[in-house]
């Protein structure tokens, strides 16, 4: 038990930052909370809800992404899109990713 | 949709945040809806209450997605977490060595040597030490929970704490000469809290008399006025005319009650109370210790003008400095 809950643990850690990336790799077009939630899921990345949607009022308290009310079919929604100081991160961000990517490949072989 | 407006209210409520509660409430009750309307596509019938209840049950207990967007899972985050331990320990120490001081002068003063007397100011002593220590504890706490929650983020920066991460452009730029001591301030915020403390009488030291009474709404004023000018910069994080007027202003204060209080007898007593019980032959000489307490006081007055002093000039040329720098 101790072990699973150990594993689940590690797992939950090595997605939390990977999620950051994620999320703000696919904001480069306006998204609401549930149709970035499904967009992730549709690439293979599950997020939970209560870590996605406090995850983009973060990001967006941070400076990172931007949103906006819009009416849409009767229902207001929250839209976010990456903003310029995240556009300016992404990259860096990406090259990291890249770096640790190829260091661990490397170390697992 | 009426449960998914019952469901989004109990999450409104459990909600610690200070702004944002409703945008957070609108964009939970979009999400749910459209979550709702995607269920009755799928299974081809449209939305009822059953299907809200599965819905909201996977969705998860209002407690459990309020928790998600509080942002202070903390009483006191790992932010402030190593100032509140560095100034907790000062203060535990400086309280219990004052206690025990106050503690030895009426073992030694009150009672002799041994017998039922002496165990009585004893155990007196000590569970005033006790409750003392908790009492300057849970200020210490208090303090520091308000702190966690009014100082925006990023305000305690790693720099305070000398951590590894810190943040290297901060070398870069010029040392701005308005910028506050945040650990400074901090630690003045917890004395000045405990001198309240202290002179209202809460922690019952005694040695005030109705002489010192009279001067404690203006030394209250003056700590009340202290601590929120140190709120005040903790949150603004730079000095400016304004503050520094405060400041000077305060510290002007100061000066002139502790100078008033120096020229003014019998403000604090070690004698009336205090020596009432010495037995007729004990070899303390009463004259002697009064008189050394007397002059205790009269340099403790003094440091503290002359301290305030140091304050008044350090703030008056951090206000002309700002002045020729424009």
């Amino acid at each position: 038990m101790a072990n699973s809950e150990s594993l689940d643990n590690v797992v939950l850690e090595l997605r939390r930052g990977v999620i950051v990336l994620a999320v703000l790799s696919q904001l480069n077009g306006e998204q609401y909370g549930y149709s970035l939630l499904k967009l992730l899921s549709d690439q293979g990345l599950e997020v939970d809800q209560g870590t996605l949607y406090p995850l983009l009022r973060r990001l967006e308290t941070q400076g990172l992404l931007e949103s906006v009310w819009k009416l849409e079919e009767a229902r207001p929604r929250r839209y976010y899109v990456i903003s310029t100081d995240g556009k300016k991160l992404l990259p860096k961000l990406k090259k990291e990713w890249a770096d640790i990517v190829s260091v661990m490949k490397k170390m697992l072989a | 949709m009426k449960l998914i407006d019952r469901y989004v209210n109990e999450v409104g409520k459990r909600l610690l945040v200070l702004q944002g509660r409703e945008d957070i409430e609108k964009e939970l009750r979009s999400t749910l809806e459209d979550m709702l309307e995607e269920r009755a596509e799928k299974e081809g019938r449209p939305a009822d209450e059953a299907m809200e209840i599965e819905l909201l049950k996977e969705y998860g207990s209002p407690d459990a997605v309020a928790t998600t967007y509080n942002p202070h899972p903390y009483l006191i985050g790992p932010r402030v977490f190593p100032l509140f331990l560095k100034i907790l320990k000062i203060v535990l120490l400086s309280t219990a060595f004052g206690m025990t001081v106050v503690m030895i002068i009426k073992l030694v003063t009150q009672t002799p040597m041994m017998g039922s007397d002496f165990t009585e100011v004893l155990g007196d002593g000590l569970g005033n030490i006790l409750s003392t220590v908790i009492a300057a504890s849970g200020y210490v706490v208090l303090i520091f929970a308000i702190i966690e929650r009014t100082v925006p983020d990023l305000g305690l920066k790693e720099e305070d704490f000398k951590t590894e991460d810190w943040d290297p452009a901060a070398l870069a730029k010029e040392p701005d000469p308005d910028s506050v001591n945040r650990g400074e301030l901090v630690a003045e915020i917890v004395f000045t809290f405990i001198g309240l403390a202290i002179i209202n009488e809460i922690f019952y030291i005694p040695v005030f008399t109705d002489e010192f009474r009279k001067f404690v709404p203006w030394i209250n004023a003056a700590f009340v006025t202290e601590i929120l000018l140190d709120i005040y910069l903790l949150r603004k994080a730079v000095w400016d005319t304004g503050t520094r007027i405060v400041k000077i202003a305060m510290e002007a204060g100061t000066i002139v009650i502790a100078g008033i209080m120096l020229y003014t007898p019998n403000v604090i007593t070690f004698s009336s109370k205090i020596f009432e019980n010495v037995p007729e032959d004990s070899s303390v000489d009463i004259e002697v210790v009064t008189r050394f307490f007397d002059v205790g006081v009269s340099i403790a007055f003094i440091v503290v003008i002359v301290v305030a002093s140091f304050e008044l000039v350090k703030a008056a040329i951090g206000l002309i400095r700002s002045f020729t720098r424009k």
